[in-house]
């Protein structure tokens, strides 16, 4: 077995894993809102039994709180669901609008995430034939780099531009210097390289930028496989 | 309300729905409940004293709950601290025992798993301050003997604690 692929592979799982974990842990979140919340509401009921007035309002709060974070929980599993299924092909025609939605959600979930801003695209419907799971894996880093340097005070916006008919250009404005000195890693990098997508920064903007191909093929030989 | 119940608690998470039912659930209980949305809060609202026992989510946003936990082992001697996670790993679980967390609750868990361990926080709070308290009278009675009153001052001032 070629011990650089096998890396690769794992970290592509590893990848898998870690944003799993994350979306777990937000609905863990979710679940003991829910239940706490449902525990204050028998807590209330049982006062009530005892003669205690409790106010309407409270129980209003309760039930609208319990309500929102059903639609939270939901809206996760959306999210946990669309990624999960970005493996299912691994090269195939994505938006690239899309997978930038998913990815910035996911990020969402992390706990030392920052600010996220999409931009509608001006230059038609962003399409490339790529490998979503690893351009999804390479902009979620991206971001992870940018919230860990900065904080939770990052505030990143981020835009897809047409550069000709070669490829899209996505823009991630307000990108700290100091978290391109660590990004991309060597493991990014290598999931880069295998798509086709090169980086450019210009620190006299904080200006960080992935070109991705139109077309893996077209740029790059080497077989993509996140080995999932 | 179970009015016997008189321990003060402060409940920290960045999760400020959770925060809210929590700390009406224990203040029905009983518990006197101050809470902070994030690790500064928490920090700060210690400061001002009078907490046996803190409730600290691990994963928050800025300061968190590791460091939160660190700083109010560091500053408040008899304070235990309970740590809350949606994130268990056996890691954490480790690294929150040796900065002398209590006890570590994963979420969603029974509430009345908590206020069990609430207050076996709260009775082990009580009899370290008790032993310390008894270590200090044995320290005084000792003084008493063979020192001239002027030594007895000093030694007093040593022992005092400077809580007024």
């Amino acid at each position: 077995m070629d011990n650089g692929k096998d890396l690769f592979h794992y970290d592509s799982l590893a990848f898998f894993g870690k944003v799993n974990a994350s979306i777990s842990h937000e609905l863990k979140n979710v679940m003991a809102i829910i239940s706490e919340t449902a525990g204050l509401l028998g807590d209330l009921s049982d006062l009530a039994s005892t003669g205690t007035p409790i106010k309407p309002d409270m129980l209003k709060s309760c039930t609208g709180s319990i309500m929102e974070e059903i639609q939270r929980g939901f809206l996760t599993i959306r999210q946990m669901n669309r990624f999960a299924h970005s493996v299912d092909t691994p090269i195939e025609s994505v938006n690239l609008m899309d997978l930038l939605d998913l990815a910035i959600n996911l990020t969402g979930y992390l706990s030392f995430s920052g600010k996220t801003y999409l931009t509608p695209c001006e230059d038609g419907v962003p399409t490339a034939s790529t490998c979503p799971f690893l351009l999804q894996a390479i902009i979620y880093q991206a971001l992870v780099y940018e919230f860990k340097t900065t904080g939770p005070g990052a505030a990143i916006t981020i835009s897809l531009r047409a550069r000709g008919d070669a490829a899209w250009r996505i823009i991630f404005s307000g990108f700290n210097a100091n978290a391109f000195q660590k990004f991309p890693d060597p493991t990014t990098s290598a999931m880069a390289a295998a798509i086709g997508v090169v980086f450019r920064f210009d620190s006299t903007i904080d200006r960080l930028e992935l070109e991705v191909p139109l077309t893996i093929k077209s740029t790059t030989n080497q077989s993509v496989a996140p080995g999932i | 309300m179970e009015a016997e119940n008189t321990i003060n608690i402060l409940l920290v998470d960045d999760e400020v729905k959770f925060l809210a039912a929590v700390s009406d659930r224990l203040t029905i209980k009983g518990f006197n409940v101050t809470t902070a949305a994030n690790g500064d809060a928490a920090i700060e609202a210690a400061g001002k004293g009078g907490f046996d026992v803190a409730v600290v989510d691990l994963q928050m946003p800025g300061t968190d709950g590791a460091q939160v936990l660190k700083i109010l082992k560091q500053k408040h001697e008899f304070i235990e601290i309970i740590m809350l996670t949606g994130h268990a790993t056996v890691d954490s679980a480790v690294e929150c025992t040796k900065l002398g967390a209590f006890k570590y609750l994963e979420k969603p868990y029974d509430f009345d798993k908590l206020i069990e361990v609430l207050k076996d926080a709260y009775h082990l709070r009580m009899q370290k301050k008790f032993e310390n308290n008894a270590k200090r009278m044995d320290a005084i009675q000792k003084l008493s003997m063979g020192q001239s009153p002027l030594g007895i001052l000093k030694a007093l001032a040593k022992l005092d604690d400077g809580k007024k």
